[in-house]
């Protein structure tokens, strides 16, 4: 389904049809017209005749707009069409389709043009289950335009959809009975308003700024193409990824509400096209070298949005920063926590690392000492309400037992952590990654607080705590007969002993013994973890591996980036590019957008990458993933005011120029070789 | 019983926030009850909050039912829930609801989660 899909968006209102343009309700898969978490349209079905249609080809023009060539009739017809049908649409402050109709043929055709609309206003939370809604669905043809609203409550929905050719609106659709001349054309548009209460449209009625319009949003494409790093290589699929990547940054940009016109990156189309903390902070990582400003909005909102009280249902604790924010039906009648929830163990340590990440590179002490109460009490957050059991781990346990998340941590589906025999540990657990992040979060923290903040005694107790904290890691998490890190440490303290590529992140944290690093190295490089293409979640002899399974055997491109990024920091160059050249590999694939996960089988397997069968694309994480790689391989570091430039560049990619990297320097240009 | 909301902003003058340090803004509450309305005006400067009865102009005019505003202030609805159901009004500044939301108590049944991990309270 997800590959057949054709989908346009901008910010959180996106289209997702299939190839022919038609929206079909499916239980699966989020097809439909979506803005603020709502469906709007839930069936758009064009016929001519009472034929459906077939696409000829589809354009893809930007990520806003796209076009379809189609042709009436079944796919297995021979292809004979006497009228032929172009459809081009766009989502800007609204969704706008211009439909052409084409009279191939001698004679004058009359023709019935008919479009079935319905919506089912359906939260983004109960696609797959519609039913029982609690409000009312109501449909009212107007003069020259259809209603489709619900109501519950003051909570109300509605589009509004009108066309400029004269159209016949009933409960249904619309239809249009025209008479085309010889080798002539018919055209109408059609304009589809989503608006919420009041009758506003919807992203008024919420207080944002009004949409962009298409022209805007082509001006901004382009500025923000202009102003990104030039990349010189001859490697195609390097180069065809770094575009695509930039431009699908663009595309997953959305302007939170409470942060005026500021852009954060979105964690993915279609389920995530909305905050998360964790998403939006690792992209921000990835991105610092070539994208800063999307660190210092991320910051600024998450700052914000930052807990303040104690909450079950939202899993909300003062100083933790948040997960995911919603505005459909479910979040507004709290039968999804959404308002904001809490449920993530690891985005309040990775806050501070973002901060003091973005200060390496941009030089902007101002939102350092701007953000110093919501930084403290982010460090403050990992040694008291992180710390559940008070053994000095950052551990995570759901208090909202119906609707919480079981796994805090970025594998967050039900069975992502296991026992090596494939049982699953009880809760709280404490996951190896967390303790690397606020091992880093403190040595960072430390920086902050003595450079700053001015508060050496702080950044004393910092140094002193991570010293400490990863002393005691580095005694708990090992397991000595495999020569690992366990994935996690159980209630009881015991290792969750399964080998997984978390430990790719402890090396980039630096909370890793240097004289463990190699043994880490080799797990992460070896038979059991690397498919070929990159590392796998979880090895092939654990109890729980499956090369199809959502964390526990396939292959993530984020994660990937991350184990990268921290083997070259232990000074494993070689290996960083190993992965390096498998994902630009894997890219080459996917036309160069790499997909949220694709399967462990082994490359000498299946010579390409199987693509995870429900995958999110364009994933931000994933789009940021060719970015973080070419930092690594370039070794682009900030040192002061200068940017240390340390190039390991794997041959079978050749030769990478890089020029315009922003930073505290100005521009600074990198090359290998 | 007193009124909650009176207490509730005797409380708010009392504290100091240390995340509104860096701010500065105004937001107006407009409170209904059987066709009248009443008015709380909090002023954030910097830290401080002041807090009066005047209907004067504000960065952020907020309109609601009083009866759901003291349930917001103890602590017992949610004020964003409340917004994206339509049962505030807002006119201005979006930002200062989010700060007003600060100064805001969890709910009353809130627990802290250590002594709930601790004693092993919680089924998954």
């Amino acid at each position: 389904m997800s590959e057949d899909t054709v989908r346009i968006l901008n910010g959180n209102t996106f289209v997702v049809s299939d190839r022919r343009g038609d929206i079909t309700p499916s239980p699966e898969f989020p097809t439909g017209l979506f803005s603020f978490d709502t469906r709007f349209l839930s069936k758009w079905e064009l016929s001519v005749n009472g034929e459906r249609l077939q696409a000829l080809s589809v354009d893809d023009l930007q990520y806003f707009e796209t076009r379809f060539f189609l042709v009436p009739g079944k796919p297995t017809h021979y292809v004979d069409a006497k009228v032929s049908v172009i459809r081009q649409r766009s989502v800007g402050g609204s969704f706008d389709e211009q439909l052409t109709v084409l009279n191939h043929s001698r004679e004058a055709v009359d023709l019935v043009i008919r479009l079935e609309i319905e919506s089912d206003f359906a939260d983004l939370f109960e696609i797959k289950d519609v039913r029982n809604k609690k409000g009312n669905v109501y449909v009212r043809p107007e003069h020259g335009r259809l209603r489709l609203g619900y109501e519950r409550e003051a909570f109300r929905r509605e589009t509004l959809v009108s066309s400029t050719a004269p159209a016949t609106f009933d409960e249904r659709g619309v239809t249009f009975d025209v008479r085309i001349q010889p080798h002539g054309k018919w055209v109408t548009w059609l304009h589809v308003t989503t608006l919420g209460t009041r009758g506003t449209e919807i992203r008024r009625s919420m207080h944002g700024q009004p949409g962009t319009t298409n022209r805007q949003l082509r001006r901004e494409l382009e500025s923000w193409l202009a102003r990104a790093p030039h990349l010189t290589c001859q490697h195609e699929s390097l180069q065809q990824s770094y575009r695509r990547s930039l431009v699908d940054l663009a595309a997953l940009q959305l302007s939170p509400l409470i942060l005026g016109a500021s852009n954060i990156p979105a964690a993915g189309l279609p389920w995530f096209m909305t905050i998360f903390g964790r998403d939006s902070i690792l992209t921000s990582l990835q991105t610092l070298p070539f994208t800063p400003e999307l660190a210092a909005n991320t910051l600024t909102l998450m700052a914000s949005m930052q807990g303040n009280k104690l909450d079950d249902f939202r899993d909300e604790e003062p100083g933790k920063i948040m997960h995911e924010w919603r505005y459909g039906e479910s979040a507004a009648f709290e039968e999804q926590p959404h308002t904001s929830y809490f449920g993530t163990a690891d985005a309040t340590p990775l806050f501070v690392i973002l901060l003091d990440e973005y200060e390496r590179w941009s030089g902007d002490s101002q939102l350092v000492g701007l953000l110093e109460p919501e930084a403290r009490a982010a460090l403050d957050w990992i040694d008291e309400y992180g710390d559940l059991l008070g053994d000095g781990y950052i551990r995570y346990q759901t208090r909202n037992e119906r609707t919480g998340l079981v796994n805090q941590c970025w594998k967050d589906s039900w069975d992502s952590i296991s026992y090596h025999d494939g049982r699953l540990p009880d809760f709280p657990r404490a996951t190896c990654e967390l303790q690397g992040y606020a091992y880093d979060a403190k040595v960072r923290g430390a920086r902050l607080a003595r450079d700053f903040w001015g508060d050496p005694e702080y950044a004393d107790r910092l140094e002193r705590e991570a010293a400490d904290l990863r002393a005691r890691f580095n005694r708990d998490f090992w397991v000595e007969d495999g020569e690992f890190y366990a994935l996690a440490l159980d209630p009881n303290g015991r290792p969750v002993d399964s080998l997984s590529s978390n430990m790719g992140h402890l090396l980039w944290s630096g909370i890793v013994d240097p004289s463990r690093a190699e043994a880490v190295a080799r797990h992460l490089l070896g038979p059991r973890l690397f498919s070929g293409w990159g590392v796998r979640t979880l090895a092939v002899d654990e109890g729980r591996y499956n090369p199809i399974g959502y964390h526990v055997g396939t292959v993530w491109p984020f994660d990937n980036s991350f184990i990268a990024w921290g083997l070259w920091r232990y000074g494993f160059r070689a290996e960083a590019g190993r992965i390096a050249a498998g994902m630009i590999d894997a890219a080459k694939f996917f036309h160069g957008r790499l997909p949220e996960a694709f399967a462990g089988y082994d490359r000498e397997l299946t010579r390409y990458p199987v693509e995870y069968p429900t995958a999110c694309s364009p994933q931000a994480w994933s789009t940021g993933t060719p970015l973080l790689l070419l930092r690594v391989i370039l070794g682009l570091e900030p040192d002061g005011d200068r940017l240390l430039v340390e190039p390991a560049v794997p041959t079978s990619i050749g030769r990478i120029e890089l020029h315009s990297i922003p930073g505290r320097w100005g521009h600074a240009s990198a090359a290998s070789g | 019983m007193a009124d909650p909301i009176a207490e509730f902003f005797a409380g708010v003058v009392r504290r100091r926030y240390d995340r509104l340090n860096q701010v500065t803004g105004t937001i107006r509450f407009d409170l209904v009850r059987d066709h009248r309305t009443t008015h709380w005006l909090m002023t954030i400067e910097k830290g401080d909050v002041r807090v009066s009865r005047e209907n004067r102009r504000a960065d952020c005019t907020v309109r609601l039912d009083e009866a759901l505003f003291a349930r917001i202030v103890r602590g017992e609805a949610n004020v964003y829930a409340a917004w994206l159901r339509s049962e505030i009004k807002l006119v201005g500044r979006l930002y200062m609801l989010d700060l007003f939301q600060r100064v805001l108590p969890g709910p009353p049944q809130a627990r802290d989660p250590r002594p709930v991990a601790r004693r092993g309270e919680l089924r998954r």
